[in-house]
């Protein structure tokens, strides 16, 4: 099986396959192509509180394929501001679309310049990729 | 240390075609092109399972059926040759060492399937239990490949194949057959709650795995025109679940008896003695303190096992196997709760994380196929017609 996965350039990562995304005054989050290969055929998103609020790396929901649980770590700080209600009835759209259709939620970051420098770069996140992989 | 992982006579079919888990020792598929689409394969057509890693042993001698009617729980002696039975080996305190089916295949010959993760366990036990009987006990794993081919067109597929009239072959019932011209031998039974056949191909060491593929391809071409799928544990797993059946393991293992697990129709009572006998005897007569029940979901939601179980805020019992049902696209369950909760209708809760879901006791199986015409959902029968308005999945 391929082992190439899609690293949008302009995203910065974590290690537990979390996306992130600058948009202006919020930032939007998600999961990578490799969390969404690793799990397979995702059948259920369990979505965070919207007003919560949630420091980087805290766990804000899950997703679920048959067979699996996958937690959902968040890569920012910050309170949950809208969240993809689209997931509740269609959790497949991750799957087939990860990085736009399939976005998480958005947050008002608290404390984005300190949170970042803990995040990869796309290039560091393809490194880490491989490291996982060879390490199989 | 690199102990290398077993593999069966298929491994090379299922790396490239397949992804692959370890499960019980040997590199496995979990799926091929995904669990939904091989699940829905199965319940709406053919799926073929790969089952060659499960324990197979061969059981010859003049006192073959006294051995097994006294380390086994059913009663054997109601097999005729050609005919098949399911069930327990129990151990002194009535606790399942493993479950499995039993084939007679001579007045003294008798051929056992049981679990893989119980392998090693199963054959010390057999070779012990039987010292004081006139009885051969002997592993054949390695030399017999075994598919499983299930569906409401696994008959059809597997004619074409097959050099008998397997419609002559009852449910439980099984016949020696060329299988894509190999000597090989097909019972009618499964683990998916549809129709089908598990076939055995003979003398097929692992050294030698040409013959296993070559029926294993055969009956995929025979499939074709039924849209067949290879399907992996992962829907073998969902399959069964749906079907209300026990993974050994998960919802069964040597804490548990036949009779909490709700099995008890493989417990012989009648007989005069068998391993656990004393102990299910009197576990029969002072009631079952917990019992296994089907779970469905009422909310969004999956179970898990070792999720507890709640009614009115306290904690009644744990679930032992949980998934999402691709067939009923709903969270199911089973678990053992105590048996003044156990009845069918009680609203439960299931503490899923941080969450308590709502979830009702239905009674089991949550779905399988009866015959042609039939099917039972959530314990009850349905025409096939009537059962397609309530589960848009349904489709032959």
């Amino acid at each position: 099986m391929s082992t190439s996965y899609i690293v949008p350039n302009d995203l910065y990562y974590s290690k537990e396959h979390e996306w992130l995304r600058i948009e202006g005054d919020h930032v939007v989050i998600g999961i990578t192509d490799y969390a969404q290969r690793s799990l397979h055929e995702i059948v259920f998103v369990e979505l965070p509180n919207v007003g919560k609020k949630v420091r980087q790396m805290e766990t804000i929901g899950t997703v679920e394929s048959v067979k699996a649980v996958s937690e959902i770590y968040t890569p920012a700080s910050g309170e949950i501001i809208e969240i993809n209600e689209k997931l509740a009835k269609s959790p497949e759209i991750v799957n087939k679309d990860p990085y736009c259709e399939g976005w998480i939620a958005k947050l008002r970051p608290a404390n984005l310049k300190e949170d970042l420098k803990k995040l990869m770069t796309a290039e560091e996140y393809e490194k880490y990729l491989k490291k996982i992989g060879e390490g199989k | 240390m690199s102990l290398r992982d077993n593999r069966t006579h298929l491994y090379d079919f299922h790396l490239k075609h397949g992804k692959l888990v370890l499960f019980a020792g040997f590199k496995m598929p979990v799926w091929y092109k995904g669990i939904i689409q091989e699940h829905l394969a199965v319940r709406n057509g053919v799926g073929i399972f790969d089952v060659s890693h499960m324990g197979r042993v061969q059981i010859t001698g003049r006192e073959a059926k006294d051995f097994l009617n006294y380390v086994t729980t059913n009663d054997v002696s109601e097999l005729t040759p050609m005919s098949a039975q399911y069930s327990t080996m129990c151990n002194e305190q009535g606790g399942i060492k493993d479950d499995f089916v039993v084939s007679r295949l001579e007045e003294e010959k008798f051929f056992m399937v049981y679990n893989a993760s119980n392998r090693a366990k199963n054959f010390k036990w057999l070779k012990e239990q039987s010292k004081n009987f006139d009885v051969k006990v002997e592993d054949v794993s390695d030399e017999i490949a075994m598919f499983a081919v299930q569906g409401p067109k696994a008959e059809q597929t597997l004619q074409k194949v097959s050099s008998e009239d397997l419609s002559k072959v009852g449910r439980f019932k099984c016949t020696w057959t060329k299988i894509a011209g190999e000597e090989g031998f097909a019972s009618r039974t499964g683990y998916t709650g549809e129709d089908g056949f598990e076939v055995f191909i003979w003398n097929t060491p692992l050294s030698n795995p040409e013959k296993a593929l070559k029926a294993w391809e055969a009956i995929l071409e025979a499939g074709k025109e039924f849209a067949i799928e290879p399907c992996g544990l992962g829907a073998r797993d969902t399959l069964r679940l749906e079907a209300g059946m026990c993974l050994y393991g998960n919802d069964i293992d040597e804490q548990t008896t036949p009779l909490e697990a709700r099995i008890s129709f493989v417990v012989k009572f009648h007989k005069k003695d068998f391993i656990g006998k004393e102990a299910l005897l009197k576990q029969n007569e002072q009631g079952l303190k917990r019992k296994r029940v089907g779970l469905t979901v009422l909310e969004r939601g999956i179970p898990r096992p070792r999720q507890e179980v709640f009614k009115n805020g306290q904690r009644i019992g744990e679930v032992t196997s949980g998934t999402f049902s691709p067939f009923l696209k709903k969270g199911i369950a089973m678990a053992y709760v105590s048996s003044e909760h156990a009845q069918e209708g009680t609203q439960v809760s299931i503490k899923i994380r941080d969450k308590h879901v709502k979830a009702e006791i239905v009674k089991l199986p949550f779905y399988q196929r009866r015959g042609s015409e039939k099917v039972i959902l959530y314990g009850k029968e349905y025409k096939i017609e009537e059962a397609k308005s309530l589960i848009p999945e349904l489709k032959v």
